[in-house]
């Protein structure tokens, strides 16, 4: 199979997509009423879509194609408020976060349909293992090459998004330690990492020709890359976020990457190569490990920063990109959650004060509800 | 604690029979006949779960009814009363597991599925009521009889779920119907009780009133309090094995205070449950029985429950049996599948969740009794109506696990193949 043209669309649009944990109000575990919910929500108003994932007890959300901070916020807002109903009829709750903090993988369910039946036949427990959750952001570009460039220019900020949307510092019943042990899963996939480094299209084309004609991939679904060319959306998709505990906080990430991304393609503060990559898994590692405490490497200074105020500096640097896009609100809720710190901290806090993960995982619920 | 009597109502000559002999059996110790039939029950449970995937309650029922007057006389109906209080241990530690798994906000939140559990219990009662009189019952027993029949067994439910380690929509549901259903069917008693007594003068009507709201305010006075005490006391316990200790303590003794102040035992540990939860949260954690403890008496109570099934006069009364179990399943479908999709239910959990409630109850009726008799528990009531219940409780406790659990596994997909 031939890798698809790459649709054009229109530059810096943004799409957003969460992957949902559904929870019993009994003990707080997940519980496997994807379906149900799918079925109360048929009728749902709004140009966002519901589906399912992997597991039954997922399911993921996308939302229209977005141009500014201001309306995506709104739908997602509106697409919250009617899963939550959906949610409340069904006595479930729906939380955010990159992990649940206590589920069992081997009692997950896989979600009847083809494809998912193909992966758990392909990947074994590793599938059930996938019970993870996150944010993937789609931004628009006009074609394949200044997506690619665009791909690879954004590695270097992997790690801020990495750290700013960490929420899952559980798994299986214990702190790992980690502020996002959610991509520790990911790794587990063969296809995972990072893109290969191809600057055009139709180079681009030709790798992915010959790993078809090795038989392990069959499209562009089975590379778990962080980022991404999807062709047929005409973006390339962001998959590194953990499921922020807030639809604002979802919205506020998707905006950032918008304003990196109108800043790189406008400024071109570098151009990006190969070498960039040499500290990549280094980088990736401090944020999930440490969060916004990590440090990281500049590829091109070898310098070390602290992410937090890397974060920062980038943020005055992408600030007038912002005022254009109308996403300050979204800049200024990044730069205050640098000092409140990350959702996988405010998890830990329900634990530090003694309380059972169960509550956690209830406190999540009623934040991504807006219940309290 | 119980006083042996079995031994006392056995056959003198029989006492000295080898304990391998049918006769040895009937002139057992009753503590040693009762360890050998959980024995037994046990045995029989895992074969039949193993061969035909059968729940185990079913072994332990079907023990029971081997051993009772049905089949081998091993023990007679009347020699179980002193077992009593541990039964209702047994049932109340379910009762209050149930009350702690019902969350009362879900019924605001989706009010169409509480007017589907109105719905559920009242059309079953109604439907079971009318045939019955058309078949030739009094309306008095008939009454009766359809408001025992609305229930649906919770100590079966919650026995089958916890087997089949079910999660889902139909399970949720399943236990927040039983314990309406349950409720609806202790409250239906007290009410008819009243609406019987109008033929009575009126100060009689009076006293059967207040009498009936005493049960119902107690009863819940009774759970409130004991769902606080829970709180209270649970810092002093907590992460350490008096936990399932100091529940069973606190459900005996509400148990024991209900059925001594004539309460609703069956209300008052629901509430007692449902208060803990509402107040202790996620600090409340409950084992399944309330522990091993709880496990062994759960045993007892379905041997005992088997021991108590009859069969009499079935080929006599079989069209009224067959109204009263028909009459609950019809009731059941329309009443769930009429506001299936408005309740946000898919029409196959729906027809699972109905088939799920079929297992019949006889705790409305005897929960708060002294002896395992019906006939003391209501007073005045048509024999062959009365009858035609019991042999019906039989049929559909005997079997009710069966429906419950291929409801669960087959139309409701909802335990856990792993």
């Amino acid at each position: 199979m031939a890798l698809q043209d790459f649709t054009t669309s229109q530059p810096l649009t943004l799409g957003v997509e969460l992957e949902l944990q559904l929870v019993s109000t009994h003990d707080y575990d997940l519980a496997p009423q994807a379906e149900d919910l799918l079925r109360v929500l048929k009728n749902h108003t709004g140009d966002w879509d519901v589906k399912p994932e992997i597991t039954r007890s997922m399911i993921e959300i996308g939302t229209s194609i977005q141009r500014q901070h201001s309306t995506l916020v709104a739908e997602l807002r509106d697409l919250r408020d009617q899963l939550a109903r959906g949610a409340r009829k069904l006595n479930i709750g729906i939380a955010g976060g990159g992990t649940h903090a206590y589920q069992h993988w081997s009692q997950q369910q896989i979600f009847p349909g083809e494809r998912f039946h193909y992966i758990s036949e392909l990947y074994g427990y590793l599938a059930k293992q996938f019970t993870v959750f996150g944010q993937h952001v789609h931004v628009g570009c006009e074609d394949g090459d200044k997506a690619l460039w665009l791909l690879h220019a954004l590695s270097r900020y992997v790690p801020h998004f990495i750290a700013l949307s960490a929420s899952s510092p559980y798994v299986q019943g214990v702190d790992t330690g980690f502020d996002s042990a959610r991509l520790n899963s990911v790794f587990a996939f063969p296809l995972s990492g990072r893109a290969p480094f191809t600057l055009g299209w139709d180079e681009f084309g030709k790798y992915f020709d010959k790993m078809t004609s090795t038989g392990v991939v069959q499209s562009m679904k089975d590379f778990y890359w962080d980022i991404r060319p999807k062709p047929e959306f005409g973006t390339i998709e962001l998959r590194v976020c953990d499921t922020p505990l807030t639809v604002e906080k979802a919205a506020a990430l998707a905006c950032y990457l918008q304003c990196i991304c109108r800043w790189l393609r406008e400024t071109k503060p570098f151009e990006p190569a190969e070498d960039d990559y040499l500290v990549y898994t280094f980088n990736r590692f401090q944020a999930c490990r440490f969060g916004l405490d990590g440090e990281i490497v500049d590829p091109k200074t070898k310098e070390r920063h602290r992410l937090r105020d890397d974060i920062l500096r980038t943020l005055a640097r992408v600030d007038e990109h912002a005022l254009d896009l109308q996403a300050l609100d979204a800049s200024n809720l990044i730069r205050e959650s640098l000092f409140e710190g990350n959702d996988a901290g405010w998890l830990r806090g329900y634990h530090e004060r003694g309380l059972p993960l169960s509550a956690a995982v209830e406190a999540a619920a009623r934040r991504w509800m807006a219940l309290d | 604690m119980p006083t042996p009597v079995l031994a006392a109502s056995a056959p003198a000559a029989a006492a000295s029979a080898p304990l391998w002999t049918l006769d040895g059996l009937r002139a057992a110790d009753p503590v040693l006949a009762i360890a050998l039939l959980m024995l037994v029950a046990v045995v029989v449970a895992e074969v039949l779960h193993r061969a035909w995937r059968l729940p185990r309650i079913c072994g332990h029922m079907l023990t029971g009814a081997l051993a009772s007057p049905l089949m081998l006389r091993l023990v007679d109906r009347f020699d179980l009363d002193p077992w009593k209080p541990l039964i209702d241990l047994a049932i109340g530690a379910m009762l209050f597991e149930l009350g702690t798994r019902i969350r009362p906000r879900w019924l605001i939140d989706n009010p169409w599925l509480a007017l589907s559990c109105v719905l559920q219990s009242l059309l079953c009662g109604l439907l079971v009521a009318l045939f019955l009189a058309w078949l030739g019952a009094p309306w008095s027993a008939a009454a009766v009889a359809g408001t025992v029949a609305l229930s649906t067994s919770p100590v079966i439910v919650l026995a089958v779920t916890h087997e089949a380690r079910s999660r889902g929509q139909v399970t949720e549901r399943l236990l927040l119907m039983v314990a309406i259903n349950a409720v609806i069917a202790v409250v239906g008693l007290k009410v008819l009780r009243i609406v019987l007594a109008t033929d009575a003068p009126g100060d009689e009507l009076v006293t059967a009133l207040v009498s009936a709201l005493r049960v119902l305010a107690g009863s819940f006075l009774l759970g409130l309090a004991f769902g606080f005490a829970l709180d209270r006391l649970s810092p002093l316990v907590r992460g350490t094995p008096a936990m399932p200790v100091l529940q069973i303590a606190l459900v005996i003794t509400a148990s024991m205070l209900a059925v001594q102040w004539t309460l609703s035992p069956l209300l008052a540990l629901l509430v007692a449950g449902m208060t803990a939860r509402a107040r202790m949260s996620h600090g409340l954690a409950v084992e399944p029985h309330l522990g091993s403890a709880g496990a062994v008496l759960n045993v007892l109570l379905f041997i005992c429950l088997g021991l108590l099934l009859t069969l009499d006069g079935f080929w006599t009364i079989w069209p009224w049996v067959l109204v009263i179990i028909l009459m609950r399943l019809i009731a059941s479908g329309i009443a769930i599948g009429g506001l299936a999709r408005l309740s946000g239910l898919g029409w196959r959990q729906a027809a699972g969740l109905a088939l799920a409630l079929q297992p019949m109850s006889s705790l409305a009726v005897l929960l708060a009794a002294d002896s395992f008799g019906w006939a003391p528990q209501l007073p005045g009531v048509h024999g062959p109506t009365l009858q035609a219940l019991l042999v019906a409780t039989t049929l559909m406790q005997l079997t009710g696990p069966i429906w419950t659990q291929l409801s669960l596994r087959h139309l409701a997909r909802e335990t856990n193949p792993a």
